[in-house]
Formats: C-alpha cells, structure tokens, sequence
C-alpha cells in the first residue's frame, strides 16, 4: 500500500500548466465585456430572425443557437465581477465603432428570400471570428490564475464550433445555383471588410499579432 | 431588421396556410355545432372512445405543432425588440429576462422537433390542418409585460393543459410515445409559466398599474385561448383546465377558479357564434 505521508509534487508529472499568461486582469475583464457585448448582439439577431425565416429546419436551428449565445453572454456576464468589474455593464460595450457597424450590416437582411445572407453573416463570418478569437485567448492567458476563464472559453469553444457546423451545412443546402454563390460570397467580403475594420471581436489584436 | 415584426409577415413554406381567429371559430366542422342538430355527444373531451378522436387528435397534435413555431418565433423577437435595461420602461426588459426568452425559444425549438415527429407518427403532413396566428399576435405587444402576461401566463398555461389532455390521451390509447413526448412538454411549459409569473411581479413591482393593465391583458388573451369553449372545465370542452400542473407553475387558487369561469363563459359565447352561423349559413342556402 503506498505511504499516504511520502511527499508528493503539488504538480503531477502530466500537469504542465504554467503560471505566465498574456493578460492581466484589467486586460481580461476588457475583453470579456467585448465578447459579452458581441455574444449579446448575436443571440437578439438570431432570436430576431426565426420570424423571418420559412425555412422550417433553419427557424429551428437559429432558435436553439439564440439560447446558445445567450448562455455564453451569461457567462461572461457573471465572469466580470471576478475579474474586479462590479458593474458587469461598464464593460459590456462593443470594441469599436466597426465592430458596431459590423454588427448593423450583419442584422440588415430581414426578407424572407435573404436566408443565405442572415446565415453567412453569422457562420461565415461572425461565429468564425468568435472561434479565432477565444482560441487565442484560451492559448495565451495564464492556465493556473485563469482557469476560469479558459473553462467558459472551452464551453464556449464547444458550442461555436457545432454551431458553426450546423450553419455552415444549411448554407450549402440553400446555395444551390452559381448566382446563390456570388451572393453568398458578396455579402461575406461585405460584411468580412467591416469586420478586419474592428480587428476582431475584441478589437485590434484580437487573436495577437502576427 | 425592424423592431416588432408584423404578423401578417410571418414566414412560412408553401406548405402553409394561415387563417384567423375568427375564421377558424367560424368553422362549421366544429364539434361544438352540432348541439343545434341534437347530435351531439353527452361529452366532448378528447379521448379515444370519441368516434372522431383519430382526426380530432391529430388536428390537435397539428395545432401544438404550429402553435409551438409561433412561441418559437415570440420568444426569440422579445430577444430582440427591446433594448437590455431595467425594464421600467416598456422599450427595456433586463438582461436575465432576455437570457430566460433565449432559453425559451430553445425549448419551443425542441417542442417543434417533438410534434412535428408525433405529427408524422399519427399520419398528419405539415399543413394538413390550417395554422391560426393569434399567438403570435399576443406575442407582439409594444409592452414586455403584456408579452409575458399573454403568452408565458395565458398561452403557456393553455399549453398546459393541452398537454395534459394529449398525455392522457396516450395514456387511455395505449400510446406510450405520445404519452412519453407530451409528459416532457409539460414540464417544460410548467417552467414557462413560473418564468412569466416571477417577471411580471418583479417588472411591475413599483408601477401597480401597469401589473393591472398586464393582468387585464391576460385575461383577455385566457378568453381568446380559450378557444371558444374548447378547453374549459366542462365535458362539453375537448380538452380538461389541469388544475394540479396549473398550481406547480405558480397560479393561485383563485386564478385558476377566475380562468375556470373565463373558459365557460367562453364555451357559452362560442356555442351562440356557431348556431349564429349556422343560421345566416341556412338563410343564405334558402
């Protein structure tokens, strides 16, 4: 039977996290009320559009990726007091008047026949930049003092890549002729462009510099 | 995207058909009519002895299904109406009563997906039966608090009972499925009842007058989803008020007694448009 009282290492020889990380908690509470803000932008848009939608499968989809959303906005919403921010609202702001304007063209379609543009504005580019920029965060913060963090980033994570597969196959169920492509296309250089504006959903240096 | 979408926009596939409130009481396939041919049946509650509870159920099963699109699409455009704030106002509702719409349009997401395969499990295609849009009228007022009021207090509590009606259904039909699905349901709207409850008290805390006008609102809203008589206490209403499930979602005794009356008043005002009609039908053929 092994010696309960042998001494042991407070870190196992699998356990490799380190203590350094990129953010400090000023900079961490900073981006968490961007990705607040913008997660809340994305769940009113898709609870918005399931009226707008005939497609039946579609209208399902963005209502149960509205609750989605809605959760990681919650999240971050009870994540900002830890980090020092009593008044969650404060930082609940967009990084940047781009990132506003983004979210304005994003939320432009509203006829029944624009389904292709509501969903590329969402999965081709607002949920991929989400996954870019939680990837970065979850890679560079401190793994030991912000733990917290890089758990509700993982869940997060998790929910943006399955959404992000779920739109991206309704999309290539609904683009079906070469005029529905360049439409697709169009609408994603639009909306992209304002979007490389902001620099990310956290603003410049989103996902680093390279 | 607009503020406060229109009902007559809501979108739909060509397999859809939407009609009225009034059209659909004016419909002289209504089992309640035949009171003035003397053909009617000593009870009228959905089971599966009725002669007509094969159609009657999958109508039914046909109006949950589309019923549940509209709770879908109201839940998801209050996430979206208002501005996040403190709710005194009617343009703001507080940021954890968005979260609990978000919510909510996830579970009327699921309760679609659920009828629409016990739709298909008893034999009914998508728009089979025609789809009436006053819920999502209800779920369209300028105030947050109506909203919660008409829907999550009058059109989820209906909902309620609809379930309960269909899982005794499946339960005397030996449809353990059907049973199954709609026991899941309930629970689900239970919650959407509590969920409204709790908001509109905390909303209107300080402004007793707009709890009132929401109060009032909802009993409006319990009178039109009454469906004319369709569910009541009486055995003449196809589907029963369950009063055990309506005290789980935080009604009081005197609520549920005050929609007990509501319901036969309108069984009775639903029984005096129909012969109305059928009268002006048979003027009109003679």
């Amino acid at each position: 039977m092994a010696d309960p009282y042998k001494p042991r290492a407070p870190f196992a020889p699998w356990d490799r996290r380190q203590l350094p990380g990129l953010f400090d908690v000023e900079e961490t509470a900073r981006r968490v009320g961007n990705y607040k803000w913008a997660e809340m932008k994305l769940f009113e848009a898709l609870g918005g559009w399931v009226a707008t939608v005939p497609e039946l499968d579609v209208k399902m989809r963005l209502g149960t990726h509205c609750y989605h959303h809605a959760w990681h906005a919650e999240l971050w919403h009870k994540r900002l007091p830890e980090l020092r921010e009593m008044n969650p609202d404060r930082l609940t702001v967009p990084a940047n008047d781009a990132l506003v304007r983004f979210v304005e063209a994003l939320t432009e379609p509203e006829a029944a026949d624009q389904t292709i543009e509501k969903l590329v504005g969402v999965y081709r580019v607002f949920i991929p930049h989400f996954i870019a920029a939680y990837t970065y965060h979850k890679n560079n913060t401190s793994e030991i003092t912000d733990a917290p963090t890089i758990r509700s980033l993982g869940l997060a994570l998790q929910d943006e890549f399955e959404d992000w597969r779920d739109g991206e196959m309704m999309l290539q169920s609904l683009i079906v002729t070469a005029d529905e492509v360049d439409r697709a296309a169009a609408h994603q250089a639009k909306l992209e462009k304002l979007m490389v504006e902001a620099g990310g959903i956290a603003g410049p240096g989103s996902i680093g510099s390279v | 995207m607009r503020k406060f979408f229109p009902v007559e926009e809501l979108a739909r596939d060509a397999r859809f058909t939407q009609i009225t409130m009034r059209e659909s009481q004016a419909d002289p396939r209504s089992s309640l009519v035949g009171e003035s041919t003397g053909k009617r049946p000593k009870t009228n509650r959905l089971t599966p002895s009725r002669p007509d509870a094969s159609d009657a159920a999958r109508s039914l099963m046909h109006g949950i299904f589309v019923g549940e699109i509209q709770a879908l699409e109201g839940a998801g455009r209050t996430c979206h109406d208002f501005e996040t704030g403190d709710g005194r106002t009617t343009d703001t509702v507080p940021f954890a009563l968005k979260l609990d719409m978000a919510r909510q349009a996830w579970d009327e997401a699921r309760h679609v997906e659920i009828s629409v395969k016990l739709s298909d499990w008893m034999g009914t295609e998508i728009g089979q039966f025609a789809e009436n849009t006053v819920l999502f009228e209800v779920a369209c007022s300028n105030d947050p608090v109506l909203r919660l009021a008409g829907v999550n207090r009058a059109l989820e509590g209906l909902a309620i009972d609809v379930f309960t009606t269909m899982k005794e259904f499946g339960d005397l039909a030996g449809d353990p499925y059907l049973e199954f699905c709609e026991d899941w349901m309930l629970a689900d709207e239970v919650t959407h009842v509590k969920m409204g409850s709790d908001w509109l008290r905390r909303v209107t805390e300080d402004d007793p007058e707009r709890r009132k006008k929401a109060l009032e609102f909802q009993s409006v809203v319990d009178k039109i989803f009454s469906f004319g008589g369709t569910r009541s206490d009486s055995s003449e209403s196809p589907i029963g008020l369950a009063r055990r499930f309506r005290e789980l979602a935080g009604f009081t005794d005197t609520e549920v007694t005050e929609i007990a009356e509501v319901s036969l008043a309108a069984l009775e005002d639903r029984k005096a448009f129909s012969a109305a009609s059928l009268q002006a039908d048979a003027t009109t053929a003679s």
